[in-house]
């Protein structure tokens, strides 16, 4: 009976069917392509003659420019990861843990509130706060604090303020769900056995918050490496990120199998920087790997 | 019963396919209706260009040649047609700028030259706009220079070397070389200016060096944002940039640099395997009859390639309508700068960095 069962196809089993057509057709088939045209000399589709070859990936090696670029999107990434969630785990804490409802949605409200506006709008926005004709240099200047504009555009931290705000509300939401499952009375067990409270919190929530921390940083990591507008717009393009070297080689040097590589360089860092983090997350969290 | 509904002549069955085929009859009719109508895509900017476009040159092209006419304006056209079949490429005609064409050309996705059998009114165009320098033909061009505000004081301003004057740290502007054709032509003029010629770019990278700190865009359109904000003071731009603003009392004026100014061509070419060589080729022609060349001209403030254009007093005293101020146009040997695109990109993406 119970091997008729096993053998059986489950029904249920045909509903993941499309979103798993789905999932093939535009996920894995175009890293599938990228990985593919990373390694050939041209597009096999258009051109009759292409050949294997390594020399995109050698460019990155022998030309120590692209690791410079490759570390400084790591490092506007992790910055931006760090910030967010210095902002955001208080703010996801008090959301999670506010007893008013009209106080949990007017908090929920304003964590959304940026996020109906698009990217571009909020980093024109940062621009015109951020620009040397700005409303910060222009204050500071009326005011006699400086004489000449402060450099708060065309670096990598403006770049950093621009991402965190865009990318604070996915912090914010994803730790709020975490922390509103904690059980409350677990920290107060700890508190009645003499901890103080910033102890219990140490000791207590912040462990039990650990996978929020993960997948949140994960995401706000993921999108600040692969952010294109934000970088361009308050870089300045001055600060080159791998993405605007992406959209340099296909809009401007019509180099695909180039681009391709970078993107595949882009991928391999995100993939491994997450194993990393997983693991040193999940030995703090006195796990051995988080699942 | 069931017999008696079946037989009826009006059943619900019927009702509902009637209405469905009407509505999807009325959606679908003016399409059908031009489905015999051939179609001929082509690129084509946005802004004012693609407004007139749109408005007037594009239908009275589609009515006189009875056809239809598909314009991409989301720019960057060549990898898109670099993605596309040789047999079946996306489009017929790309509009683009010259070092563009020049890269789609050595890629063999446009035709080097067009026929002057099939496009007659080539024989009325400035030599420049059909000279090696040129692939496909150019119908029309910008003159890129200065573009400065006038109300800092700076005085008058006559050579492209005023550029590096100190007093312009903090206000200067330019171009993110490896994706903008301006910025492109003016690595080539530094090489001019401070060197043994347009193809010393030893000269050209010290120059650019030198030039810091500076304002880049990746756009002239940003440029343009750029300098009525008053966030640069002067900065490397085309004569159209500043003219389109003409009556609005804005404080920038374009200086012609004593040196010449750069050419930057809007360039016409045709894909080898279009299907339409016949109304491509009218397209090009379309494109350089005076009267439409005079429209153009006069809308977007570029200089028409047509000799036979006159253009009102206003714009004839300012765009390059003479064989005298045509002559004054340097162009870049794109065919030279894209074969060493890679090593100029690497050099300049360091010495802008930040």
């Amino acid at each position: 009976m119970s091997s008729t069962a096993a053998q059986r196809p489950n029904g249920l089993a045909l509903f993941i069917l499309p979103s798993a057509l789905l999932f093939a057709l535009f996920f894995f088939l175009p890293i599938g392509l990228m990985a593919t045209m990373s390694v050939l000399t041209g597009n096999p589709v258009v051109m009759p003659k292409v050949a294997f070859t390594t020399r995109h990936y050698a460019r990155m090696i022998d030309d120590p420019f692209y690791l410079e670029v490759i570390w400084t999107t790591i490092r506007i990434g992790l910055v931006t990861t760090l910030v967010a969630l210095a902002i955001g785990y208080p703010l996801a804490h008090w959301m999670a843990r506010i007893k008013s409802r009209t106080g949990h949605a007017l908090l929920l409200m304003a964590v959304l509130a940026p996020m109906l506006t698009g990217i571009v709008v909020r980093t024109f926005a940062w621009m015109t706060l951020l620009s040397d004709k700005g409303v910060v240099n222009q204050t500071l200047m009326s005011l006699g604090l400086i004489a000449q504009p402060l450099k708060l555009m065309y670096t990598e931290t403006g770049i950093v303020v621009g991402l965190v705000h865009i990318y604070v509300p996915f912090m914010v939401l994803t730790l709020t769900g975490v922390i509103g499952r904690i059980d409350e009375r677990l920290e107060q067990a700890a508190e009645n056995l003499g901890a103080s409270p910033l102890r219990a919190f140490i000791e207590v929530t912040l462990p039990l918050s650990l996978p929020g921390i993960l997948a949140g940083s994960l995401l706000v990591f993921a999108l600040a490496i692969s952010a294109y507008v934000t970088p361009i717009l308050l870089g300045g393009f001055q600060i080159m990120t791998l993405p605007i070297l992406i959209y340099q080689q296909i809009s401007a040097n019509f180099n695909v199998g180039f681009a391709a590589a970078i993107g595949i360089v882009l991928l391999v860092i995100s993939l491994l920087l997450v194993i990393a983090y997983n693991r040193a997350l999940g030995l703090v969290s006195g796990q051995r790997e988080l699942q | 019963m069931m017999k008696a509904l079946g037989s009826s002549r009006f059943s619900r069955r019927r009702f509902l396919t009637a209405s469905a085929s009407l509505g999807i009859g009325t959606i679908a009719a003016p399409y059908v209706a031009r489905a015999d109508d051939p179609t001929l895509r082509i690129t084509g900017w946005g802004g004012k260009w693609g407004e007139i476009m749109k408005a007037e040159i594009g239908p009275a092209f589609e009515s006189e040649f009875k056809c239809k006419l598909q314009i991409d304006s989301a720019f960057p056209y060549l990898p898109k047609l670099q993605a596309s079949s040789r047999s079946a490429p996306i489009y017929d005609v790309m509009h683009t700028n010259s070092n563009e064409q020049w890269a789609a050309a050595e890629m063999g996705l446009v035709e080097p030259k067009i026929d002057p059998k099939l496009v007659p009114n080539l024989a009325d165009v400035y030599p420049y706009a059909i000279s090696d320098k040129i692939v496909g033909v150019s119908i029309f061009t910008s003159a890129i220079g200065l573009g400065m505000r006038t109300d800092k004081g700076y005085g008058s301003i006559t050579s492209w070397k005023e550029l590096w004057d100190a007093k312009y740290n903090g206000v200067r502007g330019g171009y993110v070389i490896p994706v903008n054709s301006l910025g492109q032509a003016f690595l080539m003029m530094c090489g001019t200016l401070f060197g043994k010629g347009q193809l010393d770019l030893d000269a050209a990278y010290t120059a650019l060096e030198k030039l810091k700190p500076i304002k880049i865009v990746d756009f002239t359109g940003a440029m343009e944002k750029m300098l009525l904000s008053g966030e640069v003071g002067l900065c490397v731009i085309h004569d159209s940039g500043i003219y389109r603003y003409d009556g609005q009392n804005q404080p920038t004026d374009f200086v012609s640099p004593s040196e010449g100014v750069l050419s930057l061509e809007q360039v016409l070419t045709i894909t080898p395997g279009s299907k339409m060589k016949e109304l491509a080729n009218a397209y090009v022609n379309y494109m350089l009859r005076p009267e439409v060349q005079k429209r153009l001209a006069e809308t977007v403030w570029y200089s028409p390639a047509n000799k036979k254009v006159k253009l009102d007093a206003k714009y004839d005293a300012k765009l390059l309508t003479t064989p005298e101020k045509v002559s004054k146009l340097i162009q870049v040997d794109w065919k030279w700068y894209n074969e060493r695109k890679d090593e100029i990109d690497q050099r300049v993406n360091r010495i802008f960095r930040a």
